[in-house]
């Protein structure tokens, strides 16, 4: 996209007129040609007295000049750079052509006195708009001095006189000498007033597109500044390391400000020391000078109180902790900023330039601007990091102690320590299972916490759906055995891939698969369907004959800690959490998930998903593409 | 007695379980509880066997001390046997990512989760010591 001051440079700049006026000026000439040629010829009719052969053999020669004139206009046209300058000569040619046919066809209609006199004044305004003043006073010069000429020639007989046509107001044909001058004098200073005036406003005109060309220019900078911005906050917004995100804030705020060297110094929990937690364009041994004891450092002081700070010239030692530093890292100018959120300070952002005072105003506001919204970033990944952890560590501890006592009574079921018998077997054996249970809740509260904080779409990846669903047949083919069910599978292959990540689609199918084995009573069906349901959307369907869900119940089918009271009552074993799982990624995929059920018949799940669209079908026999 | 392994958890219900299991077949069995302790046990006597948990007083604490180990000329070739209550299916990226810890670079032989089944330990622990030459 061109640039607007560009656009604007283009449409105002007076060489364009000049260029666009080439043509229109050939084209203006036929007409006037034509109809001086027509009303020439009329008025040869109506018996006026005017040399109509001379003036029809004048205004052929101007035709056949103009048709000259058009062939060089398309040729200065055609040229892939046509140069100004070209134009600019050729103006000027043709405004000459024209003044000195426009002076013939005056002596040819009745030389000073003739009407046609006034015309003069449309070729010095034609002059001052498309070339420069100069130019237009030379015009208006040749101008007077044809006229002068005319004057001379005709008084002093030296022109055979022409039959004046009409009585022009300008020179009456009967005048004496002394009237003659005063008249030409008075036309003169018409027509120099004329120059004046065209090009004085031509010259105003032009001094305001200038100061519009430099608005727009600073507009233009402003505007790339601004878009550049926003694309380094939408690159830092999708980091999901702490690391990543600062480094890319300092290398995009050194390229938008075009400086050396940018930095990100953080405050420790104590708030005494600041720490490079990131620095772009700055040496090793600078980065290495590491901790910075803010009591030491009264700029870092002032900037942590909520100022900002620059230097436009650095040379004073007592500013800074390491001057030495400063000056052999080439640094020659800084301007830093605060990171904050609201009023909570955790943090310096600063730019280094090698150049004296490079930072005026407008960067101060623009860059505290970035250090703003580079600060929210920042915090907003950390809250994000932070729940991350804590349901990691919460699911740890929770997690712990279930696996020791698992652990723990696995030895005593297993005999390490001493015979137990059938009753005490029994009972322990369903502490065991509870505890199983409760470990499930546990992951599936894990998994679905961190499915709901992280909205990483950026891992994404074409996923070969049938795969995934091989390696759970090879997985729930006993189970269903075990239970005396029995299981078909139908796989379309090929099939679209899917822009997911795997365990996304695994946690879907082995949900929806463990769930109908789970509830279909011994000597019942399951079957699976892995279809194509578009040329670009998958159904995996899972259809058994258990249970079924009553009626009532289906509509809180996918909500938290939901089990049907069939449910509860066919199997212990049970989360709660699996549908919500199920949902989750459905709706992540931007898939849909319907239900079909019957109580006492069975349960039919059918989950359409959207293909990769630009991958559409391949076959699966390339699995390593990505 | 057979071979001297070393446990190093910090959960110690979880160090009595594994300790009655592995006596039952006569080995010998240590116990530390944190990364520094099991170093400090190593140090004392090299085992031919170390079963270590990952997250004790860090949540990198048994990553360190294996990756400590493989880093060390007189430590790198005693095999170990890594737990975690952490399921492999769910890792992440991060430290705690395992998906791949049996795969080259990674400083543990093998790797189990909890809950520990008394019988698959006592294999997993046979066939590690019989592999490695050490019983």
């Amino acid at each position: 996209m061109k640039q607007g001051y560009q656009l604007i440079k283009e449409q105002l700049f007076f060489r364009k007129e000049l260029v666009e006026r080439a043509y229109w000026l050939i084209n203006l000439r036929w007409v006037v040609t034509g109809a001086a040629l027509v009303a020439g010829w009329i008025g040869h009719f109506l018996d006026l007295k005017h040399p109509i052969v001379s003036l029809t053999i004048l205004f052929l020669f101007v035709a056949l000049n103009n048709a000259a004139f058009s062939l060089i206009w398309r040729r200065l046209s055609a040229r892939e750079h046509p140069e100004v300058r070209h134009y600019a000569i050729f103006a000027h040619v043709q405004i000459t052509f024209d003044l000195l046919v426009l002076f013939c066809v005056i002596y040819l209609t009745g030389g000073i006195s003739s009407p046609l006199l006034i015309f003069v004044i449309f070729h010095i305004i034609l002059a001052g708009i498309l070339l420069a003043p100069a130019s237009c006073f030379i015009y208006a010069g040749l101008i007077l001095l044809g006229t002068a000429g005319l004057i001379v020639l005709q008084e002093s007989s030296i022109l055979p006189p022409q039959p004046v046509l009409f009585q022009s107001l300008l020179f009456p044909s009967t005048q004496s000498l002394p009237n003659v001058l005063a008249l030409y004098l008075t036309f003169a200073s018409a027509i120099l007033l004329t120059a004046f005036l065209v090009t004085t406003l031509k010259s105003s005109l032009r001094a305001k597109s200038r100061s519009l060309l430099a608005v727009s220019k600073e507009l233009d900078a402003s505007n790339t500044k601004l878009t550049a911005l926003y694309e380094m906050i939408k690159e830092i917004e999708l980091c999901n390391e702490f690391q990543d995100l600062i480094d890319s804030a300092t290398r995009n705020a050194a390229r938008i400000m075009g400086v050396k060297g940018c930095s990100i110094k953080l405050l420790d929990d104590q708030r005494k020391r600041l720490t490079f937690a990131s620095t772009h364009g700055l040496s090793e041994d600078y980065k290495a000078k590491g901790v910075i004891d803010i009591d030491k450092s009264p700029i870092n002081l002032k900037i942590l109180k909520g100022s900002f700070f620059t230097i436009g010239k650095i040379q004073k030692d007592d500013y800074f902790q390491y001057p030495e530093d400063v000056r052999k890292e080439g640094i020659a100018s800084m301007m830093c900023l605060p990171l904050r959120v609201e009023k909570m300070i955790f943090g310096v952002f600063c730019v280094y330039s090698d150049i004296e005072h490079f930072f005026g105003p407008d960067d101060v506001k623009f860059f505290s601007l970035m250090a703003d919204l580079t600060a929210i970033a920042i915090e907003n990944l950390k809250r994000e990091l932070n729940k991350i952890w804590f349901l990691k560590k919460a699911a740890h501890q929770l997690r712990s102690p279930i696996g020791a006592v698992q652990s723990m009574l696995d030895l005593i079921l297993k005999g390490y320590q001493g015979d137990v018998d059938d009753h005490q077997r029994e009972t322990l054996t369903r502490c065991r299972k509870r505890l199983a249970v409760l470990g499930d809740v546990i992951n599936d509260l894990l998994k679905l916490g961190l499915k709901r904080i992280s909205t990483d779409e950026r891992e994404y990846h074409p996923v070969d759906v049938i795969e995934i669903l091989k390696s759970l047949e090879d997985l729930y083919r006993p189970r269903a055995s075990e239970n005396g069910v029995d299981m078909t599978f139908r796989v379309d292959d090929p099939l679209p891939r899917i822009m997911a990540d795997e365990k996304m689609i695994d946690d879907l199918f082995a949900n929806l698969v463990s769930n109908a084995i789970k509830y279909t009573p011994s000597g019942g069906t399951v079957a699976v369907t892995l279809c194509a349901e578009t040329a670009n959307r998958i159904r995996f369907e899972v259809a058994d004959t258990g249970i079924g869900i009553p009626e009532s119940e289906i509509p809180r089918l996918f909500s938290e800690f939901f089990r049907a009271e069939n449910a509860k009552v066919f199997s212990e074993e049970g989360t709660g959490l699996g549908l919500v799982i199920v949902k989750e990624v459905v709706d992540r995929l931007k898939g849909t998930i319907s239900v079909e059920s019957r109580e006492g018949e069975g349960t039919r799940f059918v989950c359409l998903l959207p293909g990769a669209k630009d991958l559409g079908m391949r076959p699966r026999t390339t699995p390593d593409e990505r | 007695m057979g071979a001297d392994i070393l446990i190093i958890d910090d959960d110690r219900d979880l160090v009595n379980t594994i300790r009655i299991i592995l006596e039952s077949r006569d080995y010998g069995v240590r116990a530390a509880h944190n990364g520094e302790e099991g170093y400090a046990a190593i140090t004392e006597k090299i085992p031919d066997l170390i079963i270590l948990d990952v997250m004790m007083s860090t949540d990198t604490d048994g990553f360190d001390l294996a990756y400590k180990l493989k880093n060390s000329p007189h430590h790198r070739d005693i095999p170990i046997l890594m737990l975690s209550s952490f399921p492999q299916k769910m890792a992440e990226k991060g430290p705690e990512s395992f998906q791949h810890i049996l795969g080259e670079g990674w400083p543990v032989t093998e790797f189990h989760e909890k809950p520990i089944d008394p019988d698959e330990l006592l294999d997993a622990v046979e066939d590690i010591l019989r592999d490695e030459g050490r019983t």
